[in-house]
C-alpha cells in the first residue's frame, strides 16, 4: 500500500517578499536603463524526504519560518516543488487555517456551496451538508446573511466547519485551534478528536508543544526548510526547546498574564516572587504536571505538557533555575 | 492518487480533469452572477439599460453627423451602434474583470489547489451567460430582420464565438499579468478606451482618415467587429474572407492567450 503522503528530495525555491511590489512601468524604465533587475529567490524547503504513513498523527514544530506552513502547502498542492515530488493518497481537507477567502457578498449558504465544489464534492452532496455545517458553526439563524456580516472569529468557525465536515482521508491543521472563542475551541478540539479516533492522517503545524505532544505520535522539528529531528513527540520537543533560550522575570501576576497572553510556547520561569493577581501556574518537573495551588501545595494533574493557564490567586515559590515549564 | 511533478497525466486522467475545470468554471461563474444580481430578481434585465443607453446616446449625439453614411435612415445607424456595442462592452466587462480575479482569489489559491485558469474564465463566462441571455438574441433577431439570409443568420453565432474566443484570450493574458504586474490595471484600463476608440464603434470606418483605417486591420476587436456587422447586417455578397479572418483571430488571440497564462502560472503562488 501506498504511504499517504511521501515527499522525496523535495526543493521550493520561491521569489522573496521584496518583490511584490512590482509594476511593469519601473520593470520597463529598468530595461530601458540595462538595469534589469534580477529577481530574488530564496530556497525556503531544501530535499525533504518525508514519508506519512495511513493514519499517522505528525506534529510539525519549528521557528518561525523555518517552512512548517510551506510544507502543509506542498502536501496540499498549492506549491509545487522545484525540484523532487510530492505523492498525496486519499482526499485532503484545505489547509484549516485563518483567514479562509469567502466571498463577502454572497449569503453563508451560497459560500458554503461554492467552497465544497472547488474541495471537489458534487453540489448535491455539499447541498445535504450545509445544515449540518451551519450547525457546527452555530450561524444556522443568519444563513441567508451575506458572509461580510460575519465577524473574523464566526467566519473562522465557518472554515473549521467546512473543512472538516467532509472527513478528509488526510486533515491539515495550521495553527488550527488559535480559532474562535475558549468555547468553540473546545469544540473544534472535539471534533478534530474524532478524527483522531477514526484513523484519519493527520499533519498538524503549531506553536502549542504541550498540543502537539498530547496528540501527536510523531514530531517533525524544521528548521531553515531541513528536517532537524523526526521522531518522538517528547525528544522533539525537548530538544526543539533546548535550542529556544527564552528566559522571563515574572515580578507580578500582571507580568504572567501579559506572558500568557503573547506566549506561542511554553516558556522556562526562572523564579518568581509573591504574586499579587489571581494566578495559578502549572509546573512541569520530572515529567508530570503539578499544579500550585493556592496553599501552595503541588498537586499531580494527569496531562503532561501546558501552556499558560490563569486562573486562581496562588503564592509561587522560589523556583530552582530552569526546571519549570509553564 | 494525486502527484505533482510526476509522470504526465495519461488521457483519461487528462479528461477528468477538464471535466473538473468545467465543474469549477460553472460555479465559480454562477457565484459572480449571484454577486452580481443579488436581491433582484430583474437584475439580468439591467444589463440592457446600459448599452440601451450608451446608443442612445450615440444617436443624439453623432446620429445626424453620420447619418449620409446610413441611407439617411436613424434606425440603421441606431442598429449599427446597438450590435457593436453588444460585443465590445462584453469583452471590455469580461476582461476588466477578469484581469483582477486570479489576485483576488489568492486567499483561496494558497488554500486548495485549483487550476488558477478557473477564475478569469469563470469571469469570461458569466459575462458570456449574461450576453447570451439578453443582448445576443437581439443582435441574432436583428440579423434575421436585416438580412433575411438564413447564411447570414447561422454565420452570427459563429462570429460571436470568435468574439468569445478572443475575450478568453485577452482574460487569461491580463489575469496572468497582473500577478506580477499590479499596474497592469490602470495600463489596461488606457489600453480598452484605446480599442474602443480605435474600432469603428459608434463612427462609419470610412470616416477614419486612411493611415489610421490601416490599423483596423490590426486591431483584434476591430476585425472581430467588422465581421459581426458583415453577417447581421450586410445585405450584399457575403465576405467570407473577413468572417475567416475574425474566427482565426479569436483562435489565435484565445492560444496566445493561454500559452501566456500557462507560461506563467508557475510563478503565480509566489507573489499571491
Amino acid at each position: 500500500m501506498q504511504p499517504a503522503i511521501s515527499l522525496s528530495g523535495v526543493t521550493l525555491v520561491r521569489r522573496t517578499q521584496e518583490e511584490l511590489h512590482y509594476d511593469l512601468k519601473r520593470s520597463v524604465m529598468n530595461a530601458l536603463r540595462f538595469r534589469a533587475r534580477k529577481v530574488k529567490r530564496a530556497t525556503v524547503i531544501t530535499g525533504l524526504d518525508v514519508t506519512i504513513e495511513h493514519g499517522e498523527k505528525v506534529g510539525v514544530i519549528g521557528p518561525n519560518g523555518s517552512g512548517k506552513s510551506t510544507l502543509l502547502k506542498l502536501i496540499a498542492g498549492v506549491l509545487q516543488p522545484t525540484r523532487g515530488s510530492v505523492a498525496v493518497e486519499g482526499s485532503l481537507s484545505p489547509l484549516i487555517e485563518i483567514g479562509v477567502g469567502f466571498e463577502p457578498e454572497l449569503t453563508l449558504v451560497d459560500n458554503i456551496l461554492f467552497y465544497g465544489v472547488l474541495l471537489g464534492h458534487d453540489e448535491a452532496v455539499v447541498r445535504a451538508h450545509v445544515d449540518s455545517i451551519l450547525d457546527f458553526a452555530e450561524l444556522t439563524e443568519i444563513r441567508e446573511q451575506p458572509t461580510k456580516t460575519l465577524s473574523s472569529g464566526m467566519s473562522a468557525r465557518l472554515g473549521f466547519a467546512i473543512a472538516t465536515e467532509f472527513r478528509p482521508d488526510i486533515l491539515l491543521l495550521d495553527e488550527v485551534l488559535a480559532v474562535g472563542d475558549e468555547r468553540f475551541r473546545r469544540k473544534c478540539a472535539a471534533r478534530i478528536e474524532r478524527f483522531w479516533d477514526a484513523h484519519s492522517t493527520i499533519v498538524l503545524v503549531s506553536h502549542d508543544l504541550s498540543y502537539v505532544v498530547r496528540t501527536c505520535d510523531r514530531v517533525i522539528w524544521l528548521d531553515c526548510g531541513r528536517v532537524r529531528f523526526d521522531g518522538g513527540p517528547v525528544l522533539a520537543v525537548q530538544s526543539y526547546l533546548d535550542t529556544v533560550p527564552t528566559s522571563v522575570d515574572i515580578r507580578s501576576g500582571a507580568d504572567l498574564i501579559a506572558l500568557a497572553a503573547s506566549a506561542p510556547s511554553p516558556i522556562v520561569v526562572r523564579g518568581s516572587s509573591k504574586a499579587d493577581d489571581e494566578i495559578t501556574i502549572f509546573l512541569v518537573r520530572n515529567g508530570y504536571r503539578w499544579r500550585i495551588a493556592p496553599d501552595g501545595e503541588y498537586r499531580r494533574i494527569a496531562v503532561i505538557w501546558e501552556n499558560v493557564l490563569v486562573v486562581s490567586d496562588s503564592v509561587i515559590e522560589q523556583v530552582p533555575e530552569g526546571d519549570v515549564i509553564i | 492518487m494525486t502527484s505533482t511533478a510526476a509522470a504526465r497525466p495519461t488521457s483519461p486522467r487528462r479528461f477528468a480533469e477538464l471535466q473538473r475545470l468545467a465543474g469549477l468554471i460553472q460555479i465559480a461563474a454562477l457565484r459572480s452572477l449571484k454577486v452580481r444580481y443579488r436581491g433582484s430578481a430583474v437584475g439580468i434585465l439591467w444589463s440592457f439599460s446600459n448599452p440601451l443607453l450608451m446608443t442612445l446616446m450615440y444617436t443624439v449625439v453623432f446620429g445626424t453627423a453620420f447619418l449620409q453614411y446610413f441611407d439617411h435612415s436613424i434606425v440603421r445607424y441606431l442598429v449599427y451602434v446597438f450590435v457593436g456595442l453588444s460585443v465590445v462592452t462584453f469583452f471590455l466587462n469580461a476582461t476588466s474583470e477578469a484581469l483582477l480575479t486570479v489576485v483576488t482569489n489568492g486567499a483561496l489559491l494558497n488554500k486548495i489547489a485549483l487550476p488558477p485558469a478557473v477564475f478569469p474564465l469563470a469571469s469570461v463566462a458569466a459575462n458570456l451567460f449574461q450576453q447570451l441571455c439578453t443582448m445576443f438574441p437581439v443582435v441574432f433577431i436583428i440579423s434575421i430582420v436585416v438580412t433575411h439570409d438564413p447564411v447570414h443568420v447561422l454565420l452570427v453565432p459563429v462570429v460571436l464565438a470568435g468574439f468569445a474566443l478572443l475575450t478568453t484570450g485577452f482574460a487569461l493574458a491580463l489575469a496572468a499579468l497582473y500577478v506580477f504586474f499590479r499596474d497592469i490595471s490602470y495600463i489596461w484600463g488606457v489600453g480598452s478606451f484605446m480599442l474602443w476608440m480605435t474600432s469603428p464603434l459608434f463612427y462609419p470606418a470610412q470616416v477614419a482618415p486612411e493611415r489610421v483605417r490601416v490599423w483596423f486591420h490590426f486591431n483584434p476587436v476591430g476585425i472581430e467587429l467588422s465581421a459581426l456587422r458583415e453577417v447581421a447586417l450586410g445585405t450584399g455578397p457575403l465576405d467570407w474572407g473577413l468572417v475567416g479572418t475574425a474566427a482565426l483571430t479569436g483562435i489565435v488571440a484565445c492560444f496566445l492567450g493561454g500559452a501566456i497564462f500557462a507560461q506563467t502560472r508557475r510563478g503565480f503562488m509566489d507573489l499571491l
